[in-house]
């Protein structure tokens, strides 16, 4: 038998660990609403039709953002479609084809090095490649590019998962028909894996739209008025727009207004994409549970 | 009654690694006729089925000494594709497999794979199929609903009828019921009666009775080598063997 007060004494003790585990999550959902509560009330006044589909005017300090709302747009697709067949490709070999041993390691390295070197440094080698040796010039391809390298490891390594998660069973089953293994994975591997996937690309999706490094030396322009015509131009972009107007506006106190809504628009725009890619995902999830 | 025989081994060796899983099988498989291979976990008896149709090229590592002759030929040779043998040679696993998919494609899904477009044609070979595996007047209202709705052993018997519908010549069949409860299991055993008059069968078992109820000849294996191969009559009433009497009659395994 236990002692009663051991007994107490236990339960002490777990109430204590469930209420650090709950704090812990009261925190962060905290500092999440925070953050997403204060951009709100800060820029959601200057939210009106004319901010969103008009040009900047005045030296930038009046009109809208109607050519950054765009340029992000061409930037994000742009940049997952470089990285999504790029990094699903690369999935396929390192757990469907590649002998798992010391090369596979070595690669898997590679791509998380790939993670965590610093968005500047992409900008820097987007400028250097893409920008000055391919001659694209500072324009939506090169842009997309960079963007596209730089959410290449966070692809690679959700599809990956996806990969791996498929039951082997799955794969031992098709074969054993006499199927191919190419059919294999494009018949039965793929699509199972397709909503892992997608949940990759949603990330992406956010950091694609929100980084501004990477495209401040290959796509981004100060000011355009024009809409962009082909992919060899350049364009005007959220994130650059809130850090110029921040840094380097004619008139920066005067213009917090207009940056709040710009970093609003930002957030609604990747909430907007990764929304679709959840309904999408989930719609997959239906057809393909096992 | 050496005409009878479709696949043979000889002299296998298989090692995983340098593990060494088989030592010197020499076994013939008649057509038209179940054999059984028994043996406690680890004896090799699911290894050796897994080499008749190549399925253990896909472990990395692995190795083969010896030959397999089907229909004359050595399967392991250089110049034979392993999917051409797959194809020939089915197999249904332990555990009910079937993919996230209808009822139909499941079974469809390999012959549209090799060539078959023609609609009605998938249509009759998915019947034909799903009737040889006693499945056809369960699903035959339900053929579009995802095969994952479906019981273990109606899964199980969907797996069948997949297998049946690339025509093989032999059917593997891995522990197919030791997942399933009795009455699915006598749904697959009566099945497996019907069907070696179109099919040789190879089933590994680790439930004796099964062993002695479905089938002609039985191997008993232990510890990577062919112990003992007969007759499934003699083997259960008079083996030669001591260390068969002993597995048989529950004394170790």
């Amino acid at each position: 038998m236990m002692a009663q007060s051991t007994m107490r004494w236990r339960y002490l003790k777990q109430k204590i660990f469930f209420g650090v585990v709950r704090l812990s999550a009261l925190i962060i959902s905290l500092a999440l609403f925070g953050i997403l509560a204060y951009i709100f009330f800060h820029g959601f006044r200057a939210i009106t039709w004319d901010f969103l589909t008009l040009s900047p005017t005045d030296s930038m300090t009046a009109g809208g953002i109607m050519p950054a709302i765009v340029g992000t747009l061409y930037l994000t697709v742009g940049a997952i479609a470089v990285a999504l067949p790029l990094g699903i490709v690369s999935a396929i070999y390192l757990t469907e084809y590649a002998k798992q041993g010391r090369w596979v390691r070595i690669i898997r390295i590679g791509v998380n090095c790939l993670a965590g070197v610093p968005s500047v440094v992409f900008g820097l080698f987007g400028l250097g490649f893409f920008v000055v040796f391919l001659k694209f010039g500072s324009s939506i391809l090169a842009g997309s590019l960079t963007l596209g390298i730089l959410i290449l490891p966070t692809i690679i390594g959700a599809s990956e998962e996806a990969l791996k998660a498929v039951p082997q069973t799955f794969r031992e089953a098709s074969l054993a028909l006499g199927v191919s293994k190419w059919q294999t994975i494009s018949r039965i591997v793929l699509p199972s894996a397709l909503p892992g996937i997608l949940t990759g690309a949603i990330l992406g999706v956010g950091r694609a739209a929100g980084e501004t490094a990477p495209i401040m030396f290959t796509a981004a322009a100060f000011f355009t008025a024009a809409l962009p015509k082909s992919i060899f131009d350049e364009v005007m972009a959220l994130p650059y727009h809130i850090y110029v107007l921040a840094t380097a506006g004619t008139n920066i106190e005067m213009t917090r207004p207009l940056q709040y809504g710009t970093a609003l628009v930002l957030i609604a725009l990747v909430l907007g994409i990764d929304l679709i890619a959840i309904v999408i995902r989930s719609s997959m999830r239906r057809k393909k549970r096992w | 009654m050496e005409n009878n025989v479709i696949i043979k081994t000889r002299n296998v060796d298989f090692y995983y690694g340098s593990f060494r899983a088989l030592t010197d099988v020499t076994m013939d498989f008649e057509q038209n006729r179940v054999t059984a291979l028994i043996g406690p976990s680890g004896c090799g008896k699911s290894t050796l089925l897994r080499l008749l149709n190549r399925m253990n090229d896909l472990i990395d590592g692995t190795r083969v000494e010896g030959e397999i002759l089907f229909e004359g030929r050595n399967i392991y040779a250089p110049d034979v594709d392993p999917v051409e043998i797959r194809r020939r040679i089915g197999m249904v696993f332990q555990k009910p497999n079937p993919f996230p998919k209808s009822i139909f494609n499941n079974v469809t899904y390999a012959p549209k794979l090799s060539g078959i477009t023609n609609k009605a044609e998938l249509e009759t070979l998915a019947e034909q199929s799903l009737r040889q595996a006693v499945l056809w007047d369960e699903v035959k209202d339900i053929l579009s609903r995802s095969a994952m709705t479906l019981s273990g052993g109606q899964q199980q018997r969907l797996c069948i009828a997949r297998a049946l519908a690339m025509k093989p010549d032999i059917l593997l069949m891995d522990e197919p019921t030791s997942a399933l409860d009795p009455i699915s299991t006598a749904k697959i055993e009566e099945l497996i009666d019907e069907l070696k008059r179109l099919y040789t069968i190879i089933i590994v078992t680790h439930n004796m009775q099964q062993a002695a109820r479905v089938s002609e000849y039985t191997g008993f294996f232990y510890i990577g080598k062919l112990i003992e191969f007969n007759n499934t009559e003699k083997i259960f009433t008079n083996p030669a063997v001591k260390q068969t009497e002993d597995y048989i009659t529950g004394r170790f395994g």
